[in-house]
């Protein structure tokens, strides 16, 4: 299932969420500073093919030279003053230009050539070939570079042609770990698999799969190695390695050193090889950084990025869209600990329409109960708990709508006082606890830490650990363990044990057994289920599993497309449905106990947020729907007790109920 | 052999190497991901193998696949045994053993058409004259699976169809052969759930309309519950129960089967249930335990299982069989 | 037991690049043309003792190796003859004496001329990357935490324009307008001929003399690890072990400091050891502008006077520290990673 992340992703930056389809043409058109890479390259390349025509003098030329002529600062006549040899830097400037291009692209030829047959061997064979060609590769990765080069060239004749080559087989190693990590990870893609199920030759395998995914990372890679064979050449020229006939931009700084250059005070021969370097691999660093980027796409916005600003005070009625707090009557004496009325989460960037994530939703948690929160991907389950929570990217937030923690409005909190809140009366456990943990920290440590957030004076830290750990039934000697020692339901049970650690009011869980076995999973929904009963906590559980909601949750929140489809007590929404969707949800999910009933899918596929119909957001899918439903969003309507449906035909009496029988569970 | 047998599976072995020494290459230590399995697969039948993760349902895949050398024991299939063919002889077996990966993100090349996809395995094996034929065989293929108009979708990449849309194509790409056993490796898991029951609708008809026999691998009893007509439970490389599905999840026999069917959640509030949990976690496939693997576990292992490893025996109805050594005393049937 | 075998691993791997890189130092001093190795000893620079009492030593009219008298060009030889006797055993055995030879130029014994050479290098490129470490991290760090914002683009910018700069080429831009405006020395490790009247004022005409090489490297190197630190700190500030912190309403700071840090010094120091060939590139760069006495200007000056057992010398000690500077780091790594360590 996308993550939340990807979700956003797509909406703010765009297009597909496939990374893999057409990255280069991608990036060229959205990445400035792989545009600005090109232009950099680009021009020294036509300033090098049209040395000739541009070029103010001839660089061969034999000059009748007097001592004035020496270092001559600029002038009209020489923009960029002369050298040593009274020859214009300006035509040098341009010539040499050739040189570390040529030298450039050829050597980073080679590099990649041989980086890349051996990456591909090593990664595609694997085995004996690969464990010899890896080792060889880290052998020869350790040997400093510029050393290697200066013996090599240095015993060897001095000539561009060496040069060349001595970069090229110099500066392979990287190339080939790239490609072999690559090669390596498309192998085992389940399309590779399923080429080789077929009985696809190797051959047929590395041209149309493997190549096309690891071509552009080649390409990439070649443009940095092309940046660092001209840093290369550079040096030999300037330690004077190189074929002294020919003009580099190396060469010429390397007469300014030899030549007292920066005794006469000649800056104009110093600086301008330099920058014409600089502007090179400048050029290819920013193009290849700015490709790398769009190969390798981080989220643009990390949990730590800047904090919005605190969302606006008092609830605010959505676009024509009425609202009706639930007055209903109470589902228990208990005391009511969440009350969330009409929230609204949206995610808004820059130069973009807000995203409307979730809309108007309401619910009430009270002390000890556990509320189910039901949905596929894209309904906003996750997003809604995020938000309440205010632990959302950049640019998401409540917009509109009460949101109230035991009487205190969190919408209108500051950020200081929120971050309080957090832990102490809501706490979290997250989907997967190996990621959700510190790897490099002890659990017993992170355990910790939470207390001492919330009580900086607490003692006897340890003890409470164990007490802690030894509620979700791991033992005491744990604490002073890392996450990767302990088992996956262990992991959940200590994420639990973690969450409890402040005695918090509410505990928001998301999808906590999603990613674990049947059986851990009823461990961990047994944990739970009795902590919660044990202390008076409200859980508000998100999922997807309906199997899940039934066996312990009091209540259940269904969500669809951003919005609360149905609301009620679990025995009234698993027995008496209201919402289309429920109903088709329920139909369409297996039941152990009933295993001749008929499975009947949904047809199409639940909507992205950035592509909500407009009326109705099931409409499209419903069997039920009418042409109202497709134009006009339906409002909520309350039915008896706390049952809520946002449905056109419950509002007529005539719909649900009587067109299709009521899903009777024996 | 009965002639409706199609696969014929007989104390399966894959075992891994676990740790390599630094200079000498060898081998500590195995990781037993298939021990010994033994199944049958019938003409047309949807048999679904039900295991928690580790219990080497889809290495088993694999091997029968032929993705896997396995380490010991034989697979029947057209009357010869295809563990250890040689590779062209394997690649006419491969048009009629097919795939179906779980992943529908990961399980289309994205680089490629929906068209090139669903034709490759022609290409593959030079079935179809030119490039037209193939594309007529993708459609028919594709159209197949539900996806239409299907000329609409030959030009499509991947990454613009939706999961279950991706799943079909994945389907069909398996279908195009004409293959006459399905192996489908938790091919719903990781989408919607109000999509999932399309697909297994959809495998479920293809194997009624074309006689296709599926062995289906998943961790959900329930689903296996609705499609499945037989059942098959495997715990740590080993079948321990298997039968026709109504008679397994009325009668089970082994106690890791009557274990699972008492925790798997069922959507119906009013039938909380007391689940038997079983204590710990399944072990390593490395440390599998002496006699019978699942005794450490086991709510009512007696002295004997300590030592005896339990052969898979029939037990009650027909063609019921349990690997447990308590089978010849019943368990009691189930609430 | 397993951190112990992958620290044998990793010790055996060192060792074996080690020997790698004294077959490969041997090989190519006699594969490539000329044969500087038996040409060099008639260079004219050294006494006629001198040339007899190297060739005893190196053994230079023996075959090169059980099987072949010389290399290039090939000349196969006698397969019986004593393979103790050969140049290669009598090079292995005198690099284990600590014999590298003598050089041309000066006419003394490679090993002396190296030892004095090693420190000064060290103090070079010790400060330097020191410097460049802790500013490299830390503006890295604060670039992904305000990640898109002006902080950021800039420590991007700027980092990629600063390491496209040929090392050299800046040294001699800060070396000209830094001599003529800031009076900086303009090259050497200490003031020549100069007396000091205690040895606080001697250190100072060091350091002195270090500031300008040192803001070279620190500038060349920073931008490496800006550029690292940057990439990793975003890989680690998306981590969801990051949001479990917020979750616990840790601070910013706070996170910062025990969770993201910490976790992304991680692969920070893998990536320095990595980089080790770039650091030396550099530090020979700086040496030869700034005329600092230390490896690096051995290995110039030894190629432009053809002082083939120097050059030899001074190649290997360098390749021989930066493996075994990759071991430590390796090591390093073990200990601080828990998940190798108890793995």
């Amino acid at each position: 299932m996308p993550r939340l992340n990807d979700v956003t992703d797509t909406f703010l930056w765009g297009g597909a969420t496939d990374r893999d389809a057409d990255p280069i043409r991608r990036a060229l058109r959205h990445n400035r500073m792989a545009l600005f890479g090109a232009a950099l390259l680009t021009s020294a390349v036509a300033a090098a093919a049209l040395a000739q025509w541009i070029a103010p003098y001839d660089p061969g030329a034999t000059l009748q030279v007097t001592v004035e002529d020496v270092y001559a600062p600029p002038s009209a006549a020489h923009w960029l003053g002369t050298d040593d040899a009274g020859r214009d830097v300006l035509t040098n400037l341009i010539y040499g230009a050739r040189v570390s291009l040529t030298v450039g692209f050829f050597a980073s030829f080679i590099s990649v050539f041989i980086g890349g047959a051996i990456g591909t061997v090593a990664g595609f064979f694997g085995g004996r070939a690969e464990r010899v060609l890896m080792r060889f590769t880290d052998v020869v990765l350790v040997i400093p570079d510029l050393p290697l080069a200066i013996v090599l060239v240095a015993l060897t004749r001095p000539g561009l042609i060496n040069v060349i080559v001595v970069i090229g087989i110099v500066g392979w190693t990287g190339t080939a770990r790239l490609v072999r990590s690559q090669t390596l990870s498309v192998k085992q893609r389940k399309f590779v698999l399923r080429a080789r199920a077929v009985g696809a030759s190797n051959l047929r395998i590395l041209v149309r799969h493997i190549f096309p995914l690891v071509l552009p990372l080649i390409a990439v890679n070649t443009v940095l190695v092309m940046s660092l064979a001209i840093l290369n050449e550079s040096t030999l020229s300037f330690l004077g390695l190189s074929d002294p006939s020919r003009t580099s931009w190396g060469q010429m700084l390397n007469s300014a050193f030899t030549r007292g250059a920066m005794s006469a005070g000649a800056w104009w021969a110093l600086v301008p090889p330099g920058a014409g370097i600089v502007w090179v691999v400048l050029g290819c660093s920013l193009l290849g950084y700015g490709l790398e980027r769009v190969l390798n796409p981080r989220v643009a916005s990390h949990h730590l990025s800047s904090a919005h600003p605190t969302s606006p005070k008092s609830a605010k009625t959505k676009r024509g869209h009425p609202h009706q707090t639930s007055p209903g009557t109470e589902f228990s004496e208990a005391p009511v600990v969440l009350d969330v009325r009409g929230a609204s989460v949206d995610f808004t960037a820059s130069g973009c329409p807000p995203l409307h994530a979730v809309e108007d939703v309401s619910f009430r948690l009270h002390c000890g109960e556990m509320l189910g929160v039901v949905g596929e991907s894209g309904c906003g389950k996750t997003t809604l708990m995020l938000s309440l929570l205010r632990l959302l990217p950049t640019g998401g937030r409540i917009v509109s709508g009460e949101v109230r923690l035991s009487g205190r409005n969190l919408v209108a909190m500051g950020e200081k006082e929120m971050a309080d809140l957090r832990w102490k009366e809501m706490a979290v456990v997250f989907q997967s606890a190996m990621s959700a943990l510190n790897p490099i920290r002890t659990v017993g440590d992170q355990i910790a830490e939470a207390i001492l957030r919330h009580e900086p004076r607490a003692k006897k830290i340890d003890g409470r650990v164990r007490e802690l750990l030894d509620m979700v039934g791991i033992g005491p000697g744990r604490q002073h363990q890392y996450p990767h020692q302990y088992s996956g339901g262990m992991r959940q049970r200590a994420m639990i044990a973690m969450a409890l650690a402040c005695r918090p009011t509410v505990l928001f869980a998301d999808e906590p057994t999603t990613a674990l076995d049947v059986m851990v999973q009823a461990q961990i929904l047994d944990v739970l289920d009795r902590l919660r009963r044990d202390l008076g906590l409200a859980v508000l559980l998100v999922t997807h599993d309906l199997g899940v909601v039934a066996e312990i949750c009091d209540s259940v929140l269904v969500m669809y497309g951003g919005v609360v489809a149905e609301y009620a007590d679990v025995d009234a929404l698993f027995n008496r449905p209201r919402h289309p969707y429920t109903r088709e949800l329920l139909r369409a999910f297996p039941d152990l106990s009933r295993p001749k009933a008929e499975l009947v899918a949904i047809p199409g596929s639940p909507p992205s947020p950035n592509a909500l119909p407009p009326g109705c957001r099931f409409a499209p899918r419903c069997p039920d729907a009418s042409s109202r439903c497709h134009a006009e969003q339906p409002t909520l309507h309350i039915l008896d007790g706390r049952h809520q449906v946002r449905c056109h035909l419950v509002e007529s009496n005539s719909g649900v109920g009587s067109a299709h029988e009521p899903f009777r569970r024996t | 052999m009965s002639p409706s047998v199609v696969l014929r599976i007989r104390d399966l072995r894959k075992h891994y190497p676990a740790r390599r020494s630094l200079w000498s290459g060898q081998q500590h230590g195995q990781v037993r991901a298939v021990d010994g399995v033994s199944l049958d697969l019938l003409y047309a039948e949807l048999l679904a193998l039900v295991g928690e993760s580790g219990c080497g349902k889809s290495t088993l895949l694999l091997t029968l696949m032929g993705l896997e050398r396995p380490t010991a024991g034989r697979v029947v299939f057209e009357e010869q045994d295809i563990v250890g063919l040689s590779e062209t002889r394997m690649n006419a077996i491969r048009r009629r053993i097919q795939m179906v990966f779980q992943d529908p993100y990961e399980s289309l090349n994205p680089t490629m058409t929906v068209g090139d996809i669903v034709a490759e395995p022609l290409a593959v094996h030079g079935l179809a004259p030119d490039k037209r034929a193939r594309g007529a065989q993708a459609c028919r293929a594709l159209e197949d699976v539900g996806l239409m108009p299907a000329g609409a979708f030959l030009h499509r990449r991947p990454h613009e169809l939706s999961g279950g849309q991706r799943q079909r194509v994945a389907v069909a790409v398996a279908l195009v052969l004409g293959p006459d056993v399905l192996l489908a490796d938790e091919p719903v898991s990781m989408l919607d759930v109000s999509v999932r029951a399309g697909i297994l609708n959809l495998l479920d008809s293809l194997r009624r309309t074309r006689g296709i026999s599926v062995l289906f691998v998943t961790h959900d009893l329930s689903t296996a519950a609705h499609i499945a007509d037989r059942v098959a439970v495997m715990y740590l490389g080993r079948i321990v129960e298997v039968g026709f599905t109504p008679e397994v999840l009325r009668a089970p026999v082994h106690p890791y089967t009557r274990a699972l069917i008492s925790v798997v959640p069922v959507p119906n509030p009013r039938q909380r249930r007391q689940p038997a949990l079983l204590p710990g976690e399944p072990p390593d496939p490395i440390d599998v335990p002496v006699g019978c693997r699942f005794h450490p576990r086991c709510p009512v292992a007696l002295d004997r299982c300590r030592r005896v490893d339990p052969p898979l025996v029939k037990v009650g109805g027909r063609h019921h069989l349990a690997a447990c050594l308590r089978a010849e005393a019943p368990l009691g049937k189930y609430p | 037991m397993t951190h112990c075998r992958f620290l044998l691993g990793k010790a055996g791997g060192a060792l074996f690049t080690v020997g790698f890189v004294l077959v490969l130092n041997f090989f190519l001093f006699r594969i490539l043309p000329g044969d500087p190795a038996r040409a060099g000893v008639r260079d004219p620079r050294l006494t006629q003792e001198s040339q007899v009492a190297i060739q005893a030593r190196f053994g230079l009219d023996k075959p090169v190796i059980n099987g072949i008298e010389r290399v290039n060009p090939l000349r196969l030889g006698s397969f019986t003859v004593n393979p103790l006797d050969t140049q290669f055993f009598i090079y292995l055995r005198n690099l284990l004496q600590g014999d590298l030879g003598i050089s041309y130029h000066r006419n003394r014994p490679v090993t002396e001329l190296l030892k004095e050479r090693l420190g000064n290098t060290v103090l070079l490129v010790g400060s330097g990357q020191i410097l460049a470490l802790l500013i490299g991290i830390a503006l890295g760090a604060v670039a992904a935490w305000k990640s898109r914002t002006a902080i950021d683009y800039g420590a991007l910018v700027g980092s990629l324009v600063a390491w496209s700069m040929p090392t050299f080429w800046l040294g001699m831009v800060l070396l000209f307008w830094g001599s003529r405006w800031l009076g900086l020395p303009i090259g050497g490790m200490i003031t020549p001929g100069a007396t000091f009247a205690n040895p606080w004022d001697a250190r100072m005409d060091v350091v002195l003399h270090m500031v300008l090489p040192v803001l070279t490297q620190t500038i060349v190197y920073v931008a490496e690890y800006v550029l690292i630190m940057r990439t990793t700190m975003l890989d680690v500030l998306s981590e969801d072990y990051i949001l479990t912190a917020k979750a616990k309403g840790l601070s910013t700071f706070q996170i910062l400091k025990d969770h993201a840090l910490k976790n992304a010094a991680l692969p920070i120091v893998t990536i320095v050891a990595l980089n080790l060939g770039f650091t030396v590139a550099g530090a020979i760069q700086v040496e030869i502008v700034y005329s600092w006495p230390g490896l690096g200007q051995a290995i110039y000056e030894s190629v432009v006077r053809r002082d083939y057992p120097m050059l030899q010398g001074a190649f290997l000690l360098l390749a021989v520290s930066v493996v075994f500077t990759n071991l430590l780091a390796d090591l390093l790594y073990s200990y601080l990673d828990p998940r190798v360590r108890t793995a």
